[in-house]
Formats: structure tokens, C-alpha cells, sequence
């Protein structure tokens, strides 16, 4: 039986404490000569393949070192706020959602990158470069915090058989937005005829869960004349009378579309996925989602394939072509990155248009390039007799366009989050509100958000 | 008519034993009739209440891709395809499967045995050695959860970075145990109380040395307690995702929960797959529960010492 | 010292002599030093990696005006009265049955083995799978439930999730669902404590059944129950696997849980400090429990 004193014992555990302590700095400082970067995983595997061998060329032309880390989408945004808010940050990160970047930007924990943009400043659409020229609260002006490398905008999918099955023809799909939804309206009451005991005739997004209900009340709103809700220089517009009538407009409709039992009860709570299991399975006829995701998923099936038509945005009212609202997904730089300089040498190599064009082509043309000579020059992008692919990046490249409310200001980006015109819709729905009283309550809220984030006034 | 009397009365009262106890015998097979009647309702019950989400579960492992939806209660087409694919590592996702599984079985291992080693050990010394100002520790430890661990990711990942342990399985493992340590070491001591003093008394006389009293009878008095809190940490280690996630970059250093968490990745998963991975992947802690259920009946009794 | 029998007259002799040991100070020499060796490990791991984490969490959470501007989110006080609700019924409703289904767990039988094998499944089947599938399970229009109810009785069932009561109770009958097996196990463990002498002599008493559990076995599980409730009403705070996926914290945040709001907070809004706050708001109610454990921690007696 060994004799522990207690003498020994602590001071056993005393060397042991210390002898962590001073191991620490030489295991923390090892690797100086590498770039860390983290992107997102593809939704398709050759998107992963794109990239990796985008990044093993740029090895082997630079000759420097990138570690990659190819992370899942889905927990990104948890792994890149606790990296930013601790100061443990890669060199490089692709952003995980829309509002990342603008509210990281205000809050100065990213770097500038206007360097990186300069080089290929004439290449890009001028949509993308304002989604990526955002406030910061420190400096009090704006400037270039990320790198848009991907573009996306939000389509109508559409089951050609189901249309077919209600007696109709896709060539009748009227090009003016309430003509337009309105003409799936009484294909459900066919379908039901026939025993599609759960059809309906299209979704809705109108929960408070992801980007879909976001994407669908802006286009909506839009179209009825709602743009300016957020204007360029960051402000809010609730004031204005035809801000108002639009959302009051579009809650209505909302509500109409809701009550009448045109889209499935069960949207009001659907999550990110829903909308697409709901669409998959057939039990609704036109659904509004963002990228190619619905038809890529469905892409080694040729008939269903076929079967699925992308539709860009209807025509407004008025017969105007409305703005597609484009969404933007690019790296960024965090403060504190150890190796800045090698990291904007990746980037800059990373958004040459041949590098980029083929990493994007690489994903099936998933996300859009965000340069507008490049969509004429390579036929893959309008051109390749692909229907899905001409109508969608028709949609985000070429026809008329606005970014994200968020780039005008990260305040939109909370308001999304909180999703604030969806609790409104709610309001209605479930706690009886009229419309009028359930935009205002959202206005409300909305302005104290704004009031968070106090943007000069321009 | 005396004699008759007399003579019929031991015959009456042992008629009426008789009939008394047929009646009791009666009466306690009712009662066990009662009892059977509702096991077997309870054991009814209980089983479409655990069974019914796995089912839907185990349906969806089934199903081809585009039926999951489909408004059925049974597989239109049942087909094991989706357990094979994630067995041969056959869909991108589950491209490491087989690495991941052993990175899980690797956290999970370690994360159990430094569980019940150190909170057997801290209770040990609270609660039999009763050492001064002991409840300092457990009081102590009580402020692991004063935040959720959800919500301590953050600042765990600074001490990990500092600690140069990052992308590193031990920066989880430590993580885990620093969490499901304190609950250890509460049901230890609860548990333990139940065992009288005098084992340890008797065996101090004896001349057992303290680490001869904790493996010869603390241990195999508290075996139960061991195995309960030991499939609690495997669980915790087999099911974190969180703080796996944010401490390991690298996809190969990964465990299963996170390649779950890829079928986040789209809105279009094939769902099939991903209820055929957690199915598989919840195999083996039951297994292990199985292997150590006989464990769980180790009781005392009194007046001796066990082993 | 003889060795002492444990009923003595009827009265507990044991705690006697528990109560003596500790009044005199107990260990000397090499005895203090090896209970002290023991201690270190869990000290270390304390001093290593609780400390500093827990430490700055309560910093992260210690700016004024991040509770101004919590308490002006309407969210903040719905997920608070979720929250309540969420503690208070799942906690307790879950609790019990365990208490309870650990005694069904304790009759003789292999039928009652392998059913028990069964009724562990959900605790080890991973949260996310597990928390979608009954999401899918409950949904109003394609779910497995409602088809089922269609299929079997012509009913059409309600829709679960798209209301707040009913996704509400839908959230805590999942909640159940997935972790009473485990605190089944920790009281299925703390009854194999009980000597079965204890229940041979109750039987012959005539304390069996409903008596048997509110006079016997119950005192001796007390403890252990408490502080089982004690412990999952802590965990529980920080629970939001439930609510995310089973109802997402719908429809339009009406079953958001404090935990729920402070990963939005911290997350989407990219405010982790918020999110933080949001939980340490329940520190008044998480407090009052751990003074609780501590109480009751310190004064566990034998209760033979």
C-alpha cells in the first residue's frame, strides 16, 4: 500500500497544470504557412468535386497550402458565429445565409475586401455588387465586406401533368401575377374530382421557419407595388401609402388563398423542407422555391424531370416586368484571420470568370455566376436546351432585378429573422386580426428594428 | 338431536373453513386474473407508444425516395436498399460512414469510461470516504449547469483554441465529460446512500486500503447506478452533435450525428437513407444496454458482502 | 466496532452511527490523502473546462441593455409562458410515469425484460431523426397518424401542429415520448437499492400493492425522485432539439421555447449575447433548484 500524502498529491497535480500551460503556445502557433477555409457543402456532389478541385488548382499554381473544410450546410451558421464572436476564425469562410454577412459587416467582424472585388469589379452585375456593399457600424460607412461568388432568385415549379390531368395547357398560363395565380385555383377542384383526396392546387409559404415564406411575401408585395419598403440608403419606409397598401394587399391575398383552401392547412407551419415534400409528392400543383434545388433533386429521373417546368416571375399587374429579388452567397473574410494576405490571393484566384464559371458548372448550374458576360459567352448558362436552367437564370441574370432588403440594411436581415410579415400573416389567421391591424402591428415592429440599427440618412 | 348437534358443528366449521378458503383462493385468482389482465393492457400500451413514431421511422428507411409522402401506412415497395447503401458507404453523404461510426464508438467508449471513473470516484470520496467540506465539490459541480450546454459552445470553443486542442476528439471528450460528470456523480451519491456504512467499516477493520474498499465493494454494490449512468453517457457521447460539430473540422474527424445533420443540407433529402443511418446508428447502444441489463438486477442484501 | 444490524429495534441504527463518524472528522494520515486523490480528477475537469466556460457565459449574458431589448421582442415573453408550461407539465407528467413504469419494470417475466428492451428504444434512437420523423408523424395533411386515424376509424384527425395548444401538446407528449425511458432506468436503478428483505417483510405485513408503494418504496425513492425532477427540470431549460423540430417553434413562434429564442437570437441573429440572456432569464427559476440539489445533496441520509 503506497503512502499518498496530500502533500504529493497536489503538488502532483500542480506540475500537471503547468506543464499544460506552457505546452500551449507551441502547439497553437503551428501552422502559419496555410490558408484555413471553410465552404459549404454542395447540394450535389459534383458541386463538392467543383470545389475541390478549384482549390487543388489554385494549390498547384500558387503553391501554397489551403486547408480545406467542406462543411454541411445546415450548422454553418453556428460553427461561423461562434468562430466570428470568439475570435477562433478561418482565413476564409463562404457565408452561410443571407443575413450573415450584413449583420456581421455592421458589427465590424469582417474585413474589407474591396481589394479583392477591384479585380474583377467590371465583371460583376451591378445587382450583386450593392448585395455585397453593406454598413459598418464602426467605420459608419459602407464598403465591400464580402465576395459574391453565387446567385440565386426564387422561381415558380409547376407540375405539367397535374395541369394536364385538371384539363388545362401549360400554354394557357396567363403572364400577369393575380391572372396568373389565379389560373391554378380551379384545377384543384378537378383534381379532387378525379381522387387526389389531398391535392391542392398550390403552396404557400407562410411559415416562420427558412427563406421560402421570406422569398414569398417580398415577391408578392413586390408585385403589388411594394418595393420601396427598404430603400437604398437603408431606410424604412412604412409611411409611405403604397408600402402599405401592398403589404395590406398581399396579407389579404395571403389570408383569401388560406381560408378558400387552395393551399395545404399544414403551410402554416412548414419548415424548410416541407414545402419541397409537399411538392415532390405531388400534392401540390405550383410551388415558389428558391434555386434549381426542386428540379436538380429530381434530375437522374428524366421523366420527372420533364414533368417539372420552372417558371420565372409573372409579369406585375400592369404588364411590367417585375424585379426578382437576388439573393447572393460569396466568401468573407473574419477579423482576426491569421492569414489574411494568403487568404484574399485564394479569393482573387477563386472569382478569375474561367475558374469561377467552371466551379459553378461544376454544380449543375445550381447557383448563377454573377457575371453578366460570361451568362452570353458560355452557352451552358442560356443556351444549353435545358428549360429549367433558361428560365431560371433567366430569372436571376438578365431580366431586371433588386438585391435583398438586407444589403440596404442589416436591420432587414433581423426583420427577416423574426420574420416579422409572417407573424402578421398568423395574426390574421389564428388571433383574427384584419389585415390593416396586423400590417401595422408588423410595421410596428419592424421600425423598432430599425431603430436598432441607426443608418445615416442619405 | 344434542349429538347431532354436536356432531355436525366441527363438520359446519370445517365446511365453512372450507368454502372461507375456496372463497380467499377465489378471490387471489381474481386478483392475479386483475393483475395479468392489466400487465397486459399496460404492456399494450406501452408498446404502440414506443413503437409508433419508430415505425414511421423504420417505414421511411424503407421507402423508395418519392413515396415517403405518400399517404400510406405501409411501404408501397419495401425495399432494404437504403440499410445497404449506408453499410456500403454508397451515398456521398455517407461517404466515411464506417470512419465516423468509429469516431463515434471511439468518443463514445471514452466519454463513458472517464464518466463513471471519475464521478464514481468523486462520489466515493463525498459520499463513503466522507472527506471535510465534500459537498464544496458537488455544489461546485452544479454550475456545470447553470447555462444549458447548448449555450457554452461558444466559449468552449475559445478554450479549446487555447488549449491547442482544437480539431482534436479529446476537446469533445472533454466537453462531454465536464458535463455528464456532475449528473454522475448526484446519482451516485444518491444511490450510494442506500448502501450501509458498515461494508466499508467492516473492511477498514479488516485492513482494506480506500482503493480496495472502492473495487472490491463500492463498485460492485453500485453496479446498477453504474450501468443507468453508463448508458447515459454513451447516449450523450453516441448523440452529441453540437459540440462535435463545432470543435472538429475535418470530415473525417466527424461522427455520425453530423452526417446526419447533412441531410439538413437540402431541401431535398433522400429521407429514406437518413432514417436507415439512424437506425443503424442507434443499434449498438441498445446492444450495449442488453449486453449489461443483467447487471442492472445486482441488489444488496443484507447481513453480508457481496464478492 | 461489531458489526451492527441494520434494524435495530425497528429504528434506523445506521444513520446513528453515519451521524457519529461525521461529528468526530472523519479520516486521518493516509486516508485523507487517497479521498483526496480521488477528489483531484473531477477537480481537474472542473478547473479545466467548467470554469472558464461557465464563467464567460455569465459575462455573456451580463449586458443591461440585452434585457431591454429581449423584453421588447414579443417572442421573449410567449417562449417565457411556453417555457413555463413546458417545465411544469412535461417535467412532472414524464416524472411520474417513470416512477411509475419503474415499478411495472420490476415484476418477474421475460415478456417484461423484452418490453423493456422495446421501451428504451427512443432514448437511444439520435434526437434529429427521431424529433423530423414525429413531425412528419403529426403532420395534418400527409402524416402517419391521421392516416391511420382515416384508415382505421374514417375520422379525419385535427391538424396538430398548426395550432398553438395542440402543436404545444404535441411538443411535450414528444418530449415524453423520447426521454422517459431514461429517467425509467435511473429509478428502475435506485429500486434494485431497495433490499428485497424490505419488501419480503412488507409483503408479510400486508403493505403490497398501492400501500406497499405510498408506505414502503415510495420514502425510499424520494430522494432520488427529487432529485431526478430536480436535475431533468435543469436539463429541460436548455432543450430545443424538441421544439425546433417537431413544431419548429410554430406556427409563427407560438411554441418557442427560451432556448429556442436565445439559438435564433444567437444564431440567425448573429447575437450571441442575446441568446445567452434569453436562458439566463431562467436562472430565477434554475437557482431556486440547484439550492435545492444542494440542500438535498448534503443531507442524503441512508434511509433505511
Amino acid at each position: 500500500m503506497t503512502t499518498l500524502s496530500r502533500r504529493s498529491v497536489l503538488r502532483g497535480a500542480g506540475g500537471l497544470a503547468t506543464a499544460g500551460t506552457l505546452a500551449l503556445p507551441h502547439i497553437a502557433n503551428a501552422a502559419a504557412t496555410t490558408a484555413s477555409v471553410w465552404f459549404t457543402q454542395g447540394f450535389i456532389p459534383s458541386e463538392d468535386t467543383a470545389l475541390r478541385k478549384m482549390v487543388a488548382d489554385y494549390e498547384k499554381q500558387s503553391g501554397n497550402k489551403i486547408d480545406l473544410s467542406i462543411v454541411p450546410y445546415a450548422p454553418l451558421r453556428q460553427k461561423e458565429v461562434s468562430a466570428v464572436t470568439s475570435g477562433v476564425v478561418p482565413d476564409v469562410m463562404e457565408d452561410a445565409d443571407f443575413s450573415f454577412t450584413p449583420l456581421n459587416a455592421w458589427e465590424d467582424r469582417l474585413l474589407d475586401v474591396s481589394d479583392v472585388i477591384e479585380t474583377q469589379k467590371s465583371q460583376f452585375s451591378e445587382i450583386v455588387l450593392v448585395g455585397r456593399r453593406l454598413f459598418n457600424k464602426v467605420t459608419k460607412q459602407r464598403s465591400y465586406y464580402g465576395v459574391p461568388m453565387k446567385v440565386a432568385s426564387v422561381t415558380f415549379h409547376i407540375w405539367k401533368s397535374l395541369v394536364e390531368k385538371a384539363g388545362y395547357k401549360v400554354s394557357d398560363i396567363p403572364n400577369t401575377w393575380d391572372a396568373y395565380i389565379d389560373f391554378f385555383l380551379p384545377m384543384q377542384a378537378k383534381l379532387r374530382a378525379k381522387g387526389m383526396r389531398h391535392l391542392y392546387a398550390m403552396g404557400l409559404e407562410v411559415s416562420t421557419l427558412g427563406v421560402d415564406p421570406l422569398n414569398t411575401f417580398y415577391s408578392y408585395m413586390i408585385a403589388y407595388g411594394g418595393k420601396g419598403l427598404v430603400t437604398p440608403d437603408g431606410q424604412l419606409h412604412t409611411g409611405d401609402p403604397q408600402v402599405k397598401e401592398a403589404v395590406i394587399k398581399t396579407l389579404t391575398r395571403f389570408s383569401k388563398l388560406y381560408k378558400g383552401g387552395h393551399v395545404p392547412p399544414g403551410c402554416v407551419n412548414w419548415n424548410d423542407a416541407d414545402n419541397n415534400n409537399s411538392f415532390h409528392a405531388k400534392q401540390i400543383i405550383n410551388d415558389f422555391n428558391g434555386s434549381m434545388s426542386i428540379e436538380l433533386a429530381v434530375i437522374d429521373n428524366k421523366e420527372e424531370y420533364a414533368d417539372n417546368i420552372t417558371h420565372g416571375l409573372p409579369n406585375g399587374n400592369d404588364g411590367k416586368p417585375l424585379p426578382a429579388q437576388i439573393g447572393e452567397f460569396g466568401a468573407v473574410i473574419p477579423k482576426g484571420a491569421k492569414n489574411v494576405a494568403l487568404g484574399k490571393e485564394f479569393l482573387k484566384y477563386a472569382i478569375q470568370p474561367t475558374v469561377l464559371n467552371e466551379y459553378l458548372k461544376g454544380g449543375l448550374g445550381r447557383w448563377a455566376i454573377p457575371y453578366p458576360s460570361v451568362i452570353k459567352s458560355d452557352p451552358f448558362w442560356l443556351h444549353s436546351g435545358d428549360p429549367h436552367r433558361l428560365a431560371y437564370i433567366t430569372e436571376t441574370m438578365v431580366g431586371p432585378g433588386i438585391p435583398l432588403y438586407e444589403a440596404y440594411s442589416p436591420a432587414a436581415a433581423q426583420v427577416d429573422a423574426e420574420h416579422v410579415f409572417q407573424v402578421a400573416f398568423s395574426d390574421i389567421i389564428n388571433n383574427g386580426m384584419t389585415p390593416e391591424a396586423a400590417a401595422n402591428k408588423a410595421f410596428k415592429r419592424a421600425e423598432v428594428i430599425f431603430a436598432q440599427y441607426p443608418l445615416p440618412q442619405s | 338431536m344434542s349429538t347431532t348437534a354436536i356432531s355436525a358443528a366441527p363438520c359446519n366449521a370445517a365446511s365453512a373453513l372450507a368454502t372461507s378458503g375456496q372463497r380467499l383462493r377465489r378471490a387471489a385468482r381474481r386478483r392475479r386474473l386483475l393483475a395479468n389482465v392489466g400487465t397486459a393492457l399496460l404492456s399494450f400500451v406501452l408498446l404502440v407508444w414506443t413503437i409508433a413514431p419508430i415505425f414511421n421511422i423504420v417505414m421511411v428507411s424503407l421507402e423508395g425516395h418519392d413515396d415517403v409522402f405518400g399517404g400510406r401506412i405501409w411501404p408501397a415497395d419495401p425495399s432494404l436498399d437504403g440499410y445497404w447503401l449506408v453499410l456500403s458507404e454508397g451515398y456521398w453523404y455517407l461517404e466515411y460512414f464506417w470512419h465516423q461510426y468509429g469516431n463515434s464508438v471511439c468518443l463514445g467508449v471514452a466519454v463513458t469510461a472517464l464518466t463513471l471513473l471519475i464521478g464514481s470516484l468523486t462520489s466515493f470520496s463525498i459520499g463513503r470516504m466522507r472527506i471535510r467540506h465534500g459537498w464544496v465539490v458537488t455544489n461546485a459541480a452544479l454550475l456545470t449547469y447553470v447555462i444549458p450546454a447548448t449555450f457554452l459552445a461558444i466559449p468552449f470553443y475559445r478554450l479549446a483554441q487555447a488549449y491547442g486542442m482544437m480539431n482534436n476528439l479529446w476537446s469533445v471528450i472533454a466537453a462531454l465529460v465536464a458535463f455528464a460528470t456532475p449528473y454522475a456523480i448526484f446519482i451516485f451519491q444518491n444511490y450510494g446512500a442506500s448502501i450501509p456504512m458498515e461494508l466499508d467499516e467492516s473492511a477498514r477493520i479488516d485492513g482494506a486500503s480506500p482503493w480496495q474498499i472502492y473495487t472490491k465493494i463500492y463498485l460492485p454494490l453500485m453496479t446498477p447506478a453504474l450501468v443507468a449512468v453508463g448508458t447515459y453517457a454513451l447516449l450523450l457521447a453516441w448523440n452529441d452533435y453540437l459540440y462535435q460539430f463545432l470543435l472538429l473540422s475535418s470530415k473525417q474527424s466527424m461522427t455520425v450525428p453530423v452526417a446526419l445533420a447533412q441531410f439538413l443540407n437540402s431541401d431535398e433529402a433522400p429521407w429514406n437513407y437518413m432514417m436507415a443511418t439512424a437506425v443503424i446508428y442507434s443499434l449498438p447502444p441498445i446492444a450495449t444496454y442488453y449486453m449489461f441489463r443483467t447487471k442492472m438486477t445486482g441488489g444488496l442484501t443484507m447481513g453480508g458482502v457481496k464478492g | 466496532m461489531e458489526a451492527v444490524q441494520v434494524f435495530d429495534g425497528g429504528r434506523p441504527a445506521v444513520g446513528h452511527l453515519v451521524r457519529l463518524r461525521a461529528l468526530r472528522g472523519a479520516l486521518r494520515g493516509s486516508e485523507y490523502a487517497w479521498a483526496l486523490a480521488f477528489l483531484v480528477p473531477y477537480i481537474a475537469v472542473f478547473f479545466a473546462f467548467v470554469i472558464y466556460p461557465v464563467s464567460y457565459g455569465l459575462w455573456m449574458g451580463s449586458k443591461p441593455s440585452l434585457y431591454a431589448t429581449l423584453m421588447n421582442d414579443p417572442t421573449y415573453w410567449t417562449s417565457i409562458v411556453n417555457t413555463a408550461l413546458y417545465l411544469g407539465i412535461a417535467v412532472n407528467l414524464k416524472m411520474v410515469c417513470a416512477l411509475l413504469l419503474s415499478g411495472f419494470f420490476m415484476r418477474p417475466g421475460w415478456w417484461i425484460k423484452a418490453l423493456l428492451m422495446i421501451y428504451v428504444l427512443p432514448w437511444a434512437i439520435p434526437s434529429m431523426p427521431a424529433f423530423i420523423s414525429i413531425h412528419w408523424f403529426f403532420n395534418g395533411d400527409y402524416g402517419f397518424l391521421n392516416d391511420l386515424l382515416y384508415d382505421l376509424f374514417g375520422i379525419n384527425g385535427p391538424a396538430w401542429l398548426d395550432s398553438r395548444w395542440l402543436a404545444l401538446g404535441t411538443m411535450i407528449t414528444s418530449y415524453i415520448w423520447k426521454w422517459m425511458p431514461f429517467w425509467t432506468v435511473i429509478l428502475l436503478a435506485g429500486r434494485m437499492a431497495i433490499p428485497s428483505e424490505i419488501h419480503e417483510a412488507a409483503k408479510i405485513d400486508g403493505a403490497t400493492g398501492v400501500r406497499g408503494f405510498i408506505h414502503i418504496t415510495f420514502p425510499m425513492l424520494a430522494n432520488l425522485y427529487f432529485v431526478c425532477t430536480l436535475l431533468s427540470t435543469i436539463f429541460t431549460v436548455g432543450d430545443f432539439n424538441t421544439a425546433y423540430f417537431v413544431t419548429g417553434g410554430g406556427p409563427a413562434f407560438s411554441t418557442y421555447v427560451l432556448a429556442t429564442l436565445g439559438i435564433r437570437d444567437a444564431f440567425d441573429l448573429s447575437q450571441p449575447r442575446l441568446g445567452v440572456a434569453a436562458v439566463i432569464t431562467a436562472l430565477p427559476v434554475v437557482i431556486p433548484l440547484v439550492y435545492l440539489l444542494m440542500r438535498k445533496l448534503k443531507t442524503a441520509q441512508v434511509q433505511l
